[in-house]
């Protein structure tokens, strides 16, 4: 049977509804890559530049959410994932790390943001590109 | 999800797409070196990312791989006379060698030329590891020989199977790559396979039912960890391989055998699944070899004469709802193969995958389509050659391991990932 008529009587509608996304920068390094990503249309996507009133906004975001995706760069302080990732537990959210890494970032830096990161991330990417990040928040939707 | 367009672009793979160029740059298994057993055999078709194709070895043991129908008429080769360093037509008598040069055609003169005029598109076909491979790229682009360490191990070491699975080969692949389902579709199975039983992990497997996922790039590909809680603090980790674009070695267990597969599309709406069973520093022992013949671990029974499956979509796969309600299959489907193998054929043809909610856990399944999107873009806009061609991304083993909580398990297996000639696999 071929693939367009196996699908004819399939249900068109759609079975999940938009979820509510928070993307942080765990550090400043990350706030191009998403102010790059703010630009684009998205719904039901907020995004949050690395900074402590972010950070707050994102504790007041979490409450409602379904997902907060943190974006770090290998090497820098991404100690912002602790304060993040324990009100996610707290509230039953899923988190997400995205951790971008140059070439010339050695594999001991990159441990060192890990170890930040690992306690308060579900999933964790570790990609070389940040085109990446919006591949996957696209994914998710 | 993702668009129609890039669903179209992953899923498709005849000729002049850009996912069948990107297949077009590897070799790829087309038969088991058991389907063309002795010189002067019967021809075999192969129907290869929508190309049909005929196979034989002629007199002198060589192998070829052609255009299945004779430039004449267009009859199928398969009935074709395998003699004399040729695979004649039975119809009018033209005569194809191994690289479908047209050797003879009898209604001509004696010294006519015009046979050389006629020659059919071939492939290269060769032998290693009980497999025959393909290259169904340009001919100056041929890469070297495939360097997987199950084809290189001695005979005894290794064991191959295949069948034909009903899908596109995407969402199988998918199935390789995702290791979040084997706690449930699986976990009737992981304490009772001959091939899986018994191994220290399948506990730790089967207790932690929420595995905390960590994928890395890889040179060819994407390493794919599964980190569930072991004792004292420590964490248990699986790392499945996955090296473009087919290729996935799931994580061993104790001391069996390392296992995995590779999907190749036959069209665009059916793959083969092939099943690879080996170890590194020990021949396979009776027993096993007994098993994966009768369908255990990752292989499946197969309908005698042909390379499909006694449990089919025709069949129901023959469901069990009483070992499914009894707990000893979570789904009903008896062995592993056809346990994946009925779930994403229910998927349909070619899955539609702008429909689909994905998670977290699934991000190893994104970023395999993003790294196979990027590289068939770069090879159509700028011919650069894949992750996946070049054998030193080939010389790669999944491990499973237990590491302390703070270690990063590419620094902590980073020997491990890497096949090392009779150096025994990192297993759990």
């Amino acid at each position: 049977m071929s693939s367009a008529a196996e699908a004819r009587f399939r249900l068109a509608s759609p079975a999940s509804c938009a979820r509510v996304v928070a993307v942080v920068a765990l550090d400043p390094a990350c706030d191009d890559v998403l102010a790059r990503l703010a630009e684009k249309s998205w719904g039901g996507v907020r995004f949050f530049p690395a900074s402590a009133a972010a950070e707050r906004a994102v504790l007041d975001e979490v409450a409602a959410g379904d997902l907060v995706v943190m974006v770090a760069s290998a090497g820098a302080d991404a100690s912002a994932a602790g304060l993040i990732g324990r009100a996610c537990s707290d509230r039953r959210v899923h988190t997400a790390t995205f951790v971008i890494r140059a070439a010339s970032v050695s594999d001991e830096v990159l441990s060192n943001t890990l170890s930040q990161v690992r306690p308060w991330s579900l999933m964790v990417v570790i990609a070389s590109e940040d085109d990446y990040v919006e591949d996957i928040l696209r994914s998710f939707r | 999800m993702l668009r129609k367009e890039q669903n179209d672009l992953l899923t498709q793979t005849g000729p002049g797409t850009p996912l069948g160029r990107l297949f077009r740059s590897y070799w790829i298994p087309a038969l088991l070196t058991e389907e063309l057993p002795e010189n002067d055999c019967p021809p075999v078709r192969v129907k290869l990312l929508s190309e049909r194709l005929i196979a034989f070895r002629d007199t002198k043991g060589r192998l070829g791989l052609m255009d299945e129908f004779c430039a004449h008429r267009g009859i199928s080769l398969w009935f074709g006379r395998n003699e004399e360093c040729g695979l004649r037509c039975p119809y009018h008598g033209w005569k194809y060698d191994v690289t479908g040069e047209c050797v003879d055609i009898p209604s001509e003169p004696e010294d006519s030329r015009f046979a050389r005029k006629v020659k059919l598109t071939s492939y290269p076909l060769v032998e290693r590891g009980g497999v025959l491979w393909t290259y169904m790229g340009p001919a100056g682009k041929q890469p070297a020989l495939p360097e997987w360490e199950f084809a290189t191990v001695p005979p005894a070491q290794s064991y191959m199977s295949k069948r034909l699975q009903e899908c596109n080969w995407l969402q199988a692949m998918e199935g390789g790559i995702d290791s979040s389902h084997v706690s449930f579709l699986h976990r009737g199975d992981i304490n009772s396979d001959p091939l899986f039983k018994g191994a220290r992990g399948n506990q730790y497997n089967l207790g932690d039912l929420r595995p905390v996922f960590e994928v890395v790039e890889s040179p060819g590909g994407l390493y794919i960890g599964a980190r569930r809680n072991a004792e004292r603090g420590n964490y248990y980790w699986r790392i499945t391989q996955w090296v473009m674009p087919s290729f996935t070695m799931i994580a061993p267990r104790g001391g069996h055998s390392v296992h995995g597969h590779f999907w190749i599309p036959i069209d665009d709406e059916n793959c083969w699944t092939w099943n690879f069973d080996y170890h590194p520093t020990r021949p396979l022992t009776d027993a096993e070899v007994a098993a994966m013949r009768a369908g255990k671990g990752i292989h499946a029974k197969i309908i005698p004469g042909t390379f499909r499956p006694v449990a089919n979509k025709d069949n129901d796969y023959l469901m069990d709802r009483e070992a499914q309600r009894a707990g000893r299959t979570y789904s009903g489907i008896e062995g592993f193969a056809m346990q994946d193998q009925s779930l994403q054929e229910s998927m349909g043809p070619i899955v539609d995958r702008t429909k689909e909610t994905l998670v977290p856990t699934d991000s190893g399944i994104i970023m395999a389509r993003q790294r196979l999107l990027r590289a068939a873009r770069a090879l159509v806009e700028q011919d650069i050659v894949p992750p996946g061609v070049d054998p030193v991304h080939q010389r790669v083993r999944s491990a499973s391991v237990v590491l302390p909580p703070d270690q990063p398990y590419k620094d902590g297996a980073r020997e491990a990932l890497i096949a090392h000639p009779g150096v025994a696999p990192a297993t759990v």
